[in-house]
């Protein structure tokens, strides 16, 4: 079957999300969109799949009129999505997910569910796609990545001819986003047609053959994957030319010094939870430390330790040479330990208060008990100038920001309190390029001004080129340790995590 | 066409404006209705029993703004006020006026119970306080065995039930407590803090936050505002009784959530507060001036508390709604 789409419009209220996309779904086919934030990948993606409708243009299937009503109307057609959150429901079974709607599918003579028959259709969905995942898993056990094949078996459970993924991989680890591209492969070699959106290029191209880049809402082109450069790609994404690099050069070295500055914070032998087992390390001012490694490996349980959330089970710290011993978060901001977390919209910031209510949360300026607004706002103007926060006024909400720049807010937050130690926790998930060259250009220049970071990524590239050292973590222990970052391959740190 | 581009904002803020100013539109076509089909009902004397009313249900009203604004709840401040009114009525005797020192005090130590139990204890609001509700009353019931207990002090029912410049003294408290609650709300950090956690808990607490304590504080508050609840019903009626503040959490949440104050936290306003209160305590006195039937006037009540969150509510801030 072919999906086309000519001239596709979508606005909401004044914002024009989609202005004039056409693509072409050849049979057989994988298809990438690719974009900035805000390109109108997802927005796009969602008009085929009848989540949304077109204010304006046409789409087709096998040359007949295609408008679907809805996504289920759209599932009818044979055309299935698959939506970039994770929709499991961790209370019910794997079929029962998968089955979700059709539940009745199964119902036998007396209305009550054949579960083994079920059982039997959902393993044979999972099998077809190559996911490793046994029906009588706990869903409550089961990583992201797994829950995403679940959905993708779900989708693939109408039997569609197409297959729409909107950033299937966004909230992936490393390993995980492996087991969706190969599911990807699988399906490609069985001939389904497949779109998906990402944000990551080097995925794009290990499966895609096509892709249709997008740039404000705007059709660029589409092409064949093997007849365009990564580079060009990035330079028709973002319509400018990209520097050679989005990271910042680091500080040239004085060859006769090799310590950076004294040590803030030193960690011995420190076990937290299960997550973590007798892990040592230590960061220097101006230094910054990256850690690699899968999620659950420990690097998260480390942050909780050092930002005071979670006590330690062993073990001890020391911060600026003294015992530090963080009993709450509150605690730690005070000693000057500033922490980013990885999840932006449930701990990092509250969306619905503005930018001024986020940025001085952590140490409001205050006069005893009554809050001193007119420093707020200076302390804020100066943030919001100082990282390049794009916002109309302090007192906007940031509901209506983008995702690199609400990270940049919670990066003023952490700022905000003139930290010494800043733990930064995958600081440019889901942030455009654009936003993550600033926001890298940011970390590089505290750091040049003598703030310890650590940063903990999932992103290769991202732990090479900001990294001075890199510690690699794989089940709470460190199982390599690299001095000299820049000289470190994607390889070398992969084959130390799995 | 000029103009399509900014149609739909200028309708947006239109809407917008609407549901804001919605309580006061609410109070004000109450007032018209009420004052149309009864001319005694707007009156100085009858606009000063109003008050007198309300204050009761302002005072304790103001306290829980705090404790729903940071997405919490509190069922048990009807008891709260009964055993505040009952130590009122026990010391006013010896003390006079300066009862009001232990009724302060027996409120805040109720609420530093229920606070200590959801913050540190991290029992659910809704169920510590559903608890602490029926123990508050059970004690009251102990100490008096279902009899009044009268207050008879003079210089006690002078300073809370006289009038300087014809406004009753208990009118007055109520108007100091808001502009103290709206100076914390809106000048404090403290009052930034409660909205904080409203808005996110998990947020607050990896900023920061001391949120364990900011809570415990948010229900003492509500319960010393409570003990001086008490006092004034008390100090009115010239008793304590068993039965007195017996549904008055309904009425005290009601009062919060028209005023615009959403359940789900993050959000709060003392004004808003204010218009709730008039609007609950006007629309029962009106009935009664009116003459409606008593046994439809819970009908009413309940509808306009629906109607009310039905048009003010903004679904689009908080999502799910549960």
């Amino acid at each position: 079957m072919t999906l086309t789409a000519s001239n596709l419009h979508k606005s909401y209220g004044q914002t024009r999300a989609v202005n004039g996309v056409s693509i072409e779904l050849r049979p057989g086919t994988v298809h990438a969109i690719v974009g900035e934030n805000g390109a109108g990948k997802s927005t796009s993606l969602r008009m085929l799949a009848g989540a949304e409708r077109p204010d304006a243009g046409e789409m087709t299937l096998n040359g007949a009129r295609y408008a679907p009503p809805s996504v289920i109307g759209a599932a009818t057609l044979g055309v299935s999505l698959v939506y970039q959150e994770i929709t499991i429901n961790r209370s019910l079974s794997v079929a029962e997910n998968i089955f979700i709607d059709r539940l009745r599918m199964f119902a036998g003579s007396l209305g009550f569910i054949d579960r083994r028959r079920m059982e039997s259709v959902a393993q044979a969905i999972l099998e077809r796609i190559g996911a490793q995942i046994s029906v009588s898993s706990d869903t409550g056990r089961l990583n992201l990545g797994e829950l995403k094949c679940i959905e993708i078996a779900r989708a693939l459970s109408t039997s569609p001819k197409i297959l729409l993924l909107d950033e299937s991989t966004a909230y992936l680890d490393h390993r995980e986003v492996q087991a969706v591209l190969r599911v990807i492969g699988e399906l490609k070699g069985q001939g389904m047609t497949i779109a998906f959106v990402s944000h990551h290029l080097d995925e794009v191209l290990a499966v895609a053959q096509e892709l249709t880049i997008l740039k404000d809402g705007q059709f660029v082109g589409t092409y064949r994957t093997s007849e365009i450069a990564p580079r060009e790609i990035h330079h028709r994404m973002v319509g400018r030319e990209l520097a050679k690099s989005i990271y910042p050069p680091r500080p040239a070295k004085d060859p006769g010094k090799t310590a950076r500055g004294p040590i803030v914070l030193e960690v011995s032998d420190v076990a937290v939870g299960r997550e973590l087992n007798n892990i040592s390390l230590d960061v220097r001012a101006g230094e910054i430390l990256g850690l690699a490694g899968l999620k659950g490996a420990g690097a998260k349980a480390l942050f909780a330790a050092i930002c005071g959330d979670l006590p330690l089970r062993h073990g001890s710290m020391k911060l600026a040479g003294g015992s530090y011993a963080p009993s709450s978060p509150t605690f730690a901001w005070r000693q000057g330990v500033a922490h980013l977390p990885g999840d932006r919209n449930n701990e990092g910031l509250i969306a619905e208060f503005s930018v001024l209510d986020n940025l001085v949360m952590a140490r409001p300026p205050r006069h005893g008990p009554v809050f001193d607004r007119a420093a707020a706002i200076t302390i804020a103007g100066d943030l919001v100038a100082q990282i390049g926060i794009k916002v109309q006024s302090v007192d906007a909400s940031c509901r209506s920001l983008s995702g690199g720049n609400l990270q940049k807010v919670v990066i003023g937050k952490c700022l905000a309190v003139g930290p010494r130690l800043l733990l930064l926790n995958n600081p440019t998930r889901g942030v455009d390029v654009g936003a993550r060259a600033e926001i890298y250009r940011i970390i590089r220049q505290w750091a040049a001004q003598g703030l310890a970071i650590i940063l903990s990524s999932e992103d290769m590239p991202e732990l090479i080129g900001m990294s001075d050292r890199l510690l690699v973590l794989r089940q709470g222990y460190v199982t390599h340790r690299i001095e000299t970052a820049a000289d470190a391959t994607e390889h070398d740190i992969i084959g130390h995590m799995a | 066409m000029p103009n399509a581009s900014g149609e739909p904002i200028r309708n947006a803020g239109r809407l917008e404006l609407i549901k804001r100013s919605f309580p006061l539109a609410m109070l004000v076509l109450l007032i018209v209705i009420f004052s149309i089909l009864s001319p005694r009902f707007l009156t100085f004397s009858n606009l000063l029993i109003v008050l007198q009313q309300g204050t009761v249900l302002l005072v304790a009203a103001l306290g829980m703004t705090f404790v729903i604004m940071a997405g919490s709840i509190d069922l048990s401040v009807g008891s709260i006020v009964a055993i505040a009114a009952l130590v009122t009525a026990f010391t006013s005797s010896s003390l006079g006026a300066a009862a009001i020192i232990p009724a302060i005090t027996v409120g805040a130590a109720a609420g530093l119970v229920n606070g200590v139990l959801l913050a540190k204890g991290k029992v659910p609001s809704f169920i510590a306080t559903m608890g602490a509700m029926v123990v508050y009353r059970g004690i009251v019931l102990l100490f008096t065995r279902g009899a009044p207990v009268s207050i008879e002090d003079e210089q006690f029912l002078d300073t809370y039930t006289n009038r300087t410049l014809g406004i009753p003294h208990s009118v007055i408290i109520g108007l100091v407590l808001t502009l103290i609650a709206y100076g914390i709300i809106n000048r404090t950090v403290f009052g930034r803090e409660v909205r904080a956690i409203g808005g996110g808990e998990r947020v607050a607490i990896l900023t920061g936050i001391q949120v364990a304590r900011v809570k415990i504080y948010m229900y003492v508050l509500l319960g010393a505002l409570c003990g001086i609840a008490g006092l004034l019903q008390g100090a009115r009626a010239m008793a304590a009784t068993a039965q007195l503040g017996e549904g008055l959490e309904l009425d005290v949440i009601a009062a919060v959530v028209v005023g615009g104050t959403p359940l789900t936290g993050g959000v709060g306003s003392v004004v808003g507060t204010v218009l709730g209160v008039l609007i609950i305590t006007l629309l029962s006195n009106g009935m009664n001036m009116t003459g409606v039937d008593p046994y439809l006037q819970n009908i009413v009540k309940g509808t306009v508390l629906v109607c009310a969150v039905f048009v003010t509510i903004d679904r689009k801030k908080i999502g799910i709604i549960k």
